[in-house]
């Protein structure tokens, strides 16, 4: 009697413990993290305003890619699929807003709902039909949709422009790069805040529980299709809405931008920000975006510059950034994934503890991945 | 009447096959059957390494392309710097192997304990390295090929015309096939796959390392896609960087899941069908333009697409598959 007595005092210490009244930083801590807060603030948001609008169009297209990688998170991340052909999402959001605004002359808003909507459709529809089809078969599904979109839907000249492309002007009010940039700010904290709300109820827990473990969480009363069916809507309805912002970022839509290899390089720099961390993804996403301008500015790479070191790697075709940063991502994957499987965001975290309020912790990994195991089916 | 009803996928297969050649002699679309049945058999082959590698390693294997991507770029580089077309084709064979063996070292052993998804995101990553390297040294252009066999005599073959050519691939893929047959049924080395891919523990148990033939089964998987890469493209005169993944990938994925994932032959046969269809689809006029289901692009993507779906859907076991 006494030995159990002993093991529950033990077990109320230990959780008082852990669970104990939090620690709160000292004045002197507050300020130190205010003090970072505002130099990220300060870098994000005012720091652009002295740059030329030409490289404003790099940053509003980071941060649709942020976009993108959050989006690509909620599947990948939240219900453990893959979409192999997110570019085909992107892509028809993008042309849709085009579509709306250029050929309907609807409002910028009106063709950025649509391409939401349609985002979420397409995926409505392709999850539906694929509905029973989890894990490795999903994945194929989505890359081979992924090549319609490319080879069939994007040749369809009354949508998409032929070849020449669709026209996608601006905003009103919203006419400079500048001033879009702050745009695209707007919708990305929209988004972080609606993927932040969603993990907080109910549907988003049962995301989580079923990409642990599908047969546990139907156990729990989760309809597994039904909640897969959510997220990938979700997914389609946040990569719809980021291809409108690419659209009218760069003024123009083409057929041939959403390849198979930049769906790769949305999955790549998913991965590689770190799944369910969203400061993670949102770097990711923008590091990926911007790989050739950094490369440009890196003292000995400037393209205007004819003996720049790129020139000099021996081989018979130059290395554009481009290039390079389809040569840099597989590498980075491959790195993340064998060394570092929590990404940048799991590298990051003791910074973003920190600026949370809590303790400063090196050793702070995040809870512990549970495995999927059975994914084969 | 017992093995037909326990084989009802295969009879249904061939019915599908049948049905499909009879349409074709029919609406004059021979053509179609000798093309579709060359690239389909390149879809077979690279089907086959994608079954392999499914079932010893558990892995969807989405560089199972470019290990043919690769053979190509060794085969044009060798060929342009006048090296006999013989030794070229030997020369694109081992670097795919190389590509193979060093995918599974460096990337897939590492990640033995991980999720599979996690697996198929590494293949991936793998694929689009290997694009890009070929972006980088072939910018991308499409580049010329020399064809393996370069006489073009037409021979009729019961009233089909067919470019001798042509009628010595389909001859060195039916040598292929017997070959492989032969290997998993006589050989040891074939015999002891066959058995880690159905159950690990038990080869384990009657002494051979699965793990050593993990490191095989990719390079054979290698080589499979690197024959299938240089009997199948250079028909068609020039390759891209990427064309094994985007042309060919998605039809031999189709056709190993026509096969269930698991069954060589299921894989194979798959792989003839779905190139039929897709051949069918590209030149049938009602697809094309002005045709009453006008498809822009290319139809024969959407066929497949439709195929692969249709078949997850209703008989995700394949056509040869053992229901799960």
């Amino acid at each position: 009697m006494a030995v159990t007595d002993n093991v529950v005092e033990e077990a109320v210490a230990r959780r008082s413990r852990s669970a104990g009244p939090r620690r709160r930083p000292s004045v002197a801590g507050w300020t130190a993290r205010l003090v970072v807060w505002a130099a990220i603030a300060y870098v994000v948001l005012v720091l652009p305003l002295s740059r030329p609008g030409f490289e404003m169009q790099d940053f509003s297209r980071a941060v649709a890619y942020a976009i993108v990688a959050l989006s690509l998170n909620v599947l990948l991340g939240y219900t453990g699929q893959i979409s192999l052909g997110h570019a085909a999402f992107v892509g028809i959001g993008a042309f849709m807003s085009a579509y709306m605004v250029t050929a309907q002359g609807q409002s910028f808003c009106i063709g950025v709902l649509a391409a939401a909507a349609i985002g979420g459709a397409q995926a409505l529809v392709l999850g539906g039909v694929s509905l029973r089809i989890r894990g490795l078969y999903f994945a194929l599904i989505t890359l081979s949709y992924g090549l319609v979109a490319e080879q069939n839907i994007f040749q369809i000249e009354g949508f998409t422009g032929g070849g020449a492309g669709q026209q996608a002007p601006k905003p009103e009010w919203f006419d400079t790069d500048h001033r879009y940039y702050y745009l695209c700010l707007a919708f990305l904290a929209l988004v972080l805040y609606i993927d932040w709300r969603m993990m907080r109820t109910k549907s988003g827990r049962a995301l989580l529980a079923l990409r642990e473990n599908p047969r546990v969480a139907s156990t729990f009363g989760i309809n597994v299709r039904l909640a897969t069916l959510f997220g990938f809507v979700v997914s389609g309805t946040f990569a719809g809405l980021a291809g409108a912002l690419l659209a009218h970022n760069d003024l123009s839509v083409s057929a041939d931008t959403w390849s198979f290899n930049l769906s790769l390089v949305f999955v790549i720099m998913t991965v590689v920000g770190g799944l369910r961390s969203r400061p993670g993804l949102v770097i990711g996403g923008a590091f990926f975006a911007l790989t050739p301008y950094i490369i440009n500015r890196i003292p000995g790479f400037d393209p205007e510059d004819p003996d720049n070191l790129l020139t000099k790697v021996p081989a018979p075709f130059d290395l554009t950034p481009e290039t390079a940063r389809l040569v840099i991502g597989p590498l980075l994957l491959l790195l993340t994934l064998v060394r570092f499987p929590g990404g940048i965001g799991q590298q990051l975290r003791p910074i973003t503890r920190w600026l949370a309020g809590h303790r400063f912790d090196v050793h702070d990994k995040g809870p512990k991945e549970v495995q999927i195991t059975d994914v084969r089916a | 009447m017992e093995f037909l009803r326990a084989r009802r996928g295969l009879v249904a297969g061939v019915v599908v096959i049948v049905a499909l050649v009879a349409m074709l002699f029919v609406t004059n679309q021979e053509q179609a059957l000798v093309i579709g049945t060359i690239s389909g058999s390149a879809y077979g082959l690279v089907a086959l390494g994608l079954v392999l590698i499914y079932k010893s390693s558990g892995v969807f294997n989405f560089a199972q392309g470019e290990f043919g991507g690769v053979a190509l770029c060794t085969l044009y580089l060798l060929h342009a710097n006048d090296v006999p077309y013989g030794l070229a084709v030997v020369g694109a064979l081992v670097a795919a192997v190389v590509m193979g063996f060093i995918t599974e070292l460096v990337v897939v052993r590492p990640l033995f304990e991980a999720p599979r998804v996690t697996v198929l995101v590494a293949t991936a990553g793998v694929a689009l390295l290997a694009i890009a390297i070929q972006i980088w040294f072939f910018d991308r252009q499409g580049r010329p090929i020399a064809k393996a066999f370069n006489t073009t005599d037409r021979v009729s073959v019961l009233g089909v015309q067919i470019s001798d050519q042509r009628l010595w691939l389909i001859a060195t893929l039916a040598v292929l096939a017997i070959l492989l047959g032969l290997f998993f049924t006589r050989t040891n080395l074939g015999l002891a796959i066959i058995g880690a891919s159905q159950e690990p523990t038990a080869t384990e148990l009657v002494g051979i390392s699965v793990r050593r033939l993990s490191s095989f089964t990719w390079v054979l998987a290698a080589l499979l896609g690197g024959l299938a890469a240089v009997i199948a493209v250079p028909d068609g005169g020039s390759f891209t960087p990427g064309v094994m993944t985007s042309s060919y990938l998605i039809p031999a994925f189709t056709a190993a899941v026509l096969g269930g994932m698991t069954s060589l032959p299921g894989a194979f046969v798959g792989g003839v069908l779905v190139g039929i269809i897709q051949s069918f689809a590209t030149r049938a006029e009602v697809f094309g333009d002005g045709g009453a289901l006008e498809i822009p692009g290319n139809p024969g993507t959407l066929m497949v697409f439709v195929v692969l779906v249709a078949v997850l859907a209703v008989r995700p076991q394949g056509l040869l598959g053992k229901s799960a």
